[in-house]
């Protein structure tokens, strides 16, 4: 979402050099080295699956498509405060730019207490981590995304004491911030996908 | 130690190893980061060939094994338990240089020096359960092979679930050693290096489900509790060994940001 512009770093605070990625290059080696990583567990879970299909078909029955959707929706507008986040940031709104990493903070927020409420729900049918493979994965792939958007709640924190400080107001550490949380964003489509879409 | 080198200190050779060795030992000042570098390197090599060629106790077996193959696990590495595990407790003290070295790194940077006990502490702490009270119970239970399979199997248990019971401390420090990175100005590392300590302590965050689980992807020796994190453990060990060996090769023993290596062969030379 945050797009890349050769103009970014116009914004008070910023290295005036040309870069090539927003933030810092440093967290997309992190980017990189998350979806590495991630795609090996999402090669698990396939594999896993395709030796008892039944077993995961039946399971993922008990999910409510419907509440995969309204998180994937809160997600993604979540990213899109972010990415308007470091767009006022880089127009020198500092006061809009703030705003939107609330708005983030407050989607991202409504997104965790979604999830909890989503496992409570499948824990009070019955359906705990050790209730088969299928479950095993669901608990373990959402709970490692949550960790991913909590660790995403102090990026967004770092990025607000940037543009609420005018002593700081790196537009850097900004879009450093914003690309992690695009990153949690991206994750969750993937995981969404394959826990709730793919049949 | 910390002085520049002398002037009068003749050029390091450039001919066999062991006279480059020797003029490291008298001239160079970083000769003690030296020796802790080469004993990460010689201890990681080491533990490798001990834990995965010599006691086989790496990658792990299966949790869920009855006593009787339990027994029968303990039986076919008798030997190599014994004089693997032996040689384990004679090195196991060179954990001490190792995380010495670690810490160093840590206290260059412009960061608070709790940063730098901390990690220290904490990985100390970590021998114990991660290798040998592990080896004890591996020891214990390869010395005498003919008791009860019940206890032979409690040993066994005993044994991975300590070394598993080491990923809350690897956490920890790995999330240390981020911050420290993340917050540091003088340049010791460069900051990829900090998010790639998160993601090792994300890893270490998987491995929890081997506490509930006796097979499958989340047990002791699953694809996702064992296997996919050794992968990043590698990764990640070697990026910091590569790192330490620039950080060493850079230092000016000041408290400052780190200078960059120059292009010049001769400023500076690792032994």
């Amino acid at each position: 979402m945050t797009s890349i512009a050769s103009t970014r770093s116009r914004a008070h605070g910023s290295p005036e050099t040309e870069r090539f990625v927003p933030g810092q290059p440093d967290m997309w080696a992190f980017v990189l080295f998350e979806a590495f990583v991630f795609t090996a567990y999402f090669t698990v879970y396939v594999f896993s699956r395709a030796r008892t299909p039944d077993v995961f078909r039946q399971s993922q029955m008990h999910l409510d498509l419907r509440v995969g959707v309204v998180n994937t929706l809160l997600l993604l507008t979540s990213s899109l405060f972010v990415a308007r986040c470091v767009q006022a940031a880089r127009e020198g709104s500092y006061r809009a730019a703030t705003t939107n990493a609330f708005l983030t903070m407050l989607f991202g927020s409504v997104f965790l207490v979604s999830k909890v409420r989503e496992w409570a729900m499948e824990i009070g049918q019955g359906f705990t981590f050790t209730t088969d493979e299928f479950f095993s994965f669901y608990y373990f792939l959402t709970a490692i995304h949550f960790i991913h958007l909590l660790i995403g709640f102090v990026a967004l924190a770092v990025a607000v004491r940037q543009l609420t400080s005018p002593a700081r107001r790196s537009q850097v550490i900004v879009e450093t911030c914003a690309t992690y949380w695009h990153t949690i964003d991206f994750l969750w489509v993937l995981i969404f996908a394959l826990l709730y879409v793919m049949r | 130690m910390n002085a520049p080198r002398p002037e009068s200190a003749p050029p390091a050779p450039a001919g066999s190893f062991l006279r480059r060795i020797a003029w490291h030992w008298r001239h160079d000042e970083k000769c003690e980061l030296w020796i802790g570098w080469w004993t990460l390197v010689v201890f990681y090599n080491l533990y490798g060939l001990l834990f995965f060629v010599i006691t086989r106790t790496q990658p792990p077996p299966e949790p869920s094994l009855d006593p009787m193959e339990v027994v029968q696990w303990f039986g076919d590495r008798r030997h190599g338990l014994l004089y693997g595990y032996a040689l384990v407790f004679i090195v196991g003290g060179a954990t001490a240089i190792m995380n010495a070295t670690l810490a160093y790194s840590i206290r260059r940077m412009s960061v608070s020096r709790a940063f730098a006990y901390s990690y220290l502490v904490i990985y100390a702490l970590a021998t114990l359960p991660g290798m040998l009270l592990m080896g004890v119970a591996c020891t214990v239970g390869a010395m005498r092979p003919d008791r009860d399979p019940a206890v032979m199997s409690w040993l066994y248990d005993l044994a991975f679930l300590s070394f598993e019971g080491t990923m809350g401390v690897f956490l920890i420090g790995s999330l240390i050693w981020m911050a420290a990175v993340l917050l540091d100005e003088n340049g010791v590392f460069p900051k990829w290096f900090g998010y790639l300590n998160l993601c090792n302590a994300l890893t270490e965050v998987v491995v929890a489900p081997a506490w509930i689980f006796q097979s499958g992807a989340f047990a002791w020796d699953g694809s996702i509790a064992w296997w996919i994190n050794m992968g990043v453990f590698v990764i990640y060990t070697t990026a910091f060994l590569t790192l330490l060996r620039r950080m060493i090769l850079r230092e000016d023993f000041g408290t400052g940001p780190l200078p960059e290596l120059a292009t010049d062969p001769a400023a500076g030379s690792a032994p």
